[in-house]
C-alpha cells in the first residue's frame, strides 16, 4: 500500500496563525483528513488543514524538512 | 420538532418503555462497537489507521456514556446500566456479537454498523426529545470522521484484490441485515415511537440506510441487503435478534477485573 506524507496545520481561534503540528503518512487525501483529524486531536482546533508535502516547493534551501518532495519513510529508505 | 420534554410527562408507558428501550439499544450498540474498534487499535493497516481507531473506540464510549446518562430522565441510575446486567441483558445489535476478523470486517462495522446507528441518532435527533439534542449535534459532528474513514477504506478494499473485495462482500452482507432491523425493527414499540414523533418510521430508517449503503456496494457489485425478517428470533424486550455478546466483552464493558480492585 503505497502511502504519501502529509504535513498538517492547525490553530486554535479564528485570529491565530496556522502553524505547522506534525505530519502523517496516508494512502489518499480522503484518509489524510481522517487521521490528521484524529491523531492531532489534542486541541479543540478551529481549523485544521492537510498537505501533501509533494505540493510543498522549498524556496531558499533544499535540505529543510518539507523538502523531501512526499517520498515516504520507506521510500526514503527510513531517513525521515 | 416536536420539543418532547425531558421525562416525556403524561406519556403513556408503552411510549415510556419503546423510549427506553431504543436509548439503551443506542448505547449498548455504541458501547460494544467502542470495544470492537478498539481490538484493532494494534494490527490496523497503518499506525495512523491505528489511531483512528483508536480515537473512535473513545468516540464510541463517550456516545455511549451520554446516553446511558439520558436514561437518569426516567429515574434509570446510569451506573447500574453500565456495570450491573449480564450479557443476556445487553441490547446491542448482533452484527457486533462477533469480533471484527479483520480490517475488512472493522470497514464493513464503520460503514454497515456505524453508519446504521448514525441515521437512528438522525431519527432522535428529529424527534426532538429536548435532554439529547444539544448531545447528538456533536455525536454526529464525531460520526462524520468515522463515516469519512469508512466510506475512504470501503473504496480501497473495493478496489482491491479480489480477497479484499470478498471479504468486505461477505462482512456487508453478515452485518447489513441485523443493524438494519435493529435500527429501524417496524416493530410495534418502534410504531408506538414513530406515530409519536419521537423518531422517523421504519421505512424512512431503512431507506436513510440504503441511500448510504447503495453507491458503495455498487462497487462490490452486490445489492443493499434487506433487512433480517421479523421472524421468531425478535426479542421485543431488548429490540435485536436472539444471543448476546460474549460475556468476556461484557465484562470488558463493564470494567468488573479492574473495578473489583476498587470499587466496593
Amino acid at each position: 500500500m503505497e502511502e504519501k506524507i502529509y504535513d498538517v496545520f492547525a490553530r486554535k481561534s479564528r485570529g491565530e496563525a496556522l502553524s505547522h503540528i506534525g505530519y502523517l503518512e496516508a494512502p489518499d487525501d480522503a484518509l489524510a483528513r481522517v487521521y490528521a483529524w484524529k491523531t492531532y486531536d489534542e486541541e479543540n482546533w478551529f481549523e485544521m488543514c492537510v498537505v501533501p508535502r509533494s505540493a510543498i516547493l522549498p524556496v531558499n534551501r533544499d535540505d529543510g524538512p518539507f523538502s523531501l518532495g512526499g517520498r515516504s519513510k520507506a521510500q526514503m529508505g527510513g531517513r525521515r | 420538532m416536536s420539543g418532547f420534554q425531558a421525562g416525556l410527562p403524561g406519556a403513556s408507558e408503552e411510549l415510556i418503555a419503546a423510549f427506553r428501550r431504543l436509548l439503551v439499544s443506542l448505547a449498548d450498540s455504541k458501547r460494544v462497537l467502542g470495544i470492537r474498534y478498539s481490538d484493532w487499535l494494534l494490527g490496523a493497516p497503518s499506525l495512523e489507521a491505528g489511531i483512528a481507531a483508536s480515537s473512535m473506540a473513545q468516540d464510541e464510549w463517550g456516545h455511549a456514556r451520554l446516553l446511558y446518562a439520558t436514561l437518569k430522565d426516567f429515574g434509570v441510575d446510569p451506573a447500574t446500566l453500565e456495570h450491573d446486567r449480564s450479557a443476556a441483558e445487553y441490547a446491542s445489535v448482533e452484527a457486533l456479537d462477533a469480533p471484527f476478523e479483520d480490517w475488512a470486517a472493522f470497514i464493513a462495522g464503520v460503514v454497515v454498523v456505524d453508519g446504521a446507528l448514525t441515521v437512528a441518532l438522525e431519527g432522535l435527533l428529529e424527534g426532538g426529545y429536548e435532554s439529547v439534542d444539544g448531545r447528538i449535534g456533536k455525536m454526529l459532528g464525531e460520526e462524520e470522521f468515522h463515516h469519512s474513514l469508512g466510506d475512504a477504506w470501503f473504496r480501497r478494499l473495493a478496489g482491491g484484490s479480489p480477497e479484499a473485495q470478498e471479504r468486505l462482500r461477505t462482512a456487508v452482507r453478515a452485518m447489513a441485515p441485523p443493524a438494519i432491523r435493529a435500527v429501524a425493527p417496524g416493530d410495534e414499540a418502534h410504531r408506538t415511537l414513530s406515530d409519536s414523533g419521537l423518531t422517523l418510521p421504519a421505512e424512512q430508517l431503512r431507506k436513510r440506510i440504503r441511500d448510504r449503503l447503495e453507491p458503495l456496494c455498487r462497487l462490490l457489485e452486490m445489492e443493499v441487503p434487506e433487512a433480517t425478517a421479523a421472524t421468531g428470533d425478535w426479542d421485543s424486550t431488548r429490540g435485536r435478534g436472539a444471543g448476546a455478546p460474549a460475556e468476556d466483552v461484557v465484562e470488558r464493558a463493564r470494567g468488573d477485573r479492574n473495578r473489583a480492585l476498587f470499587v466496593e
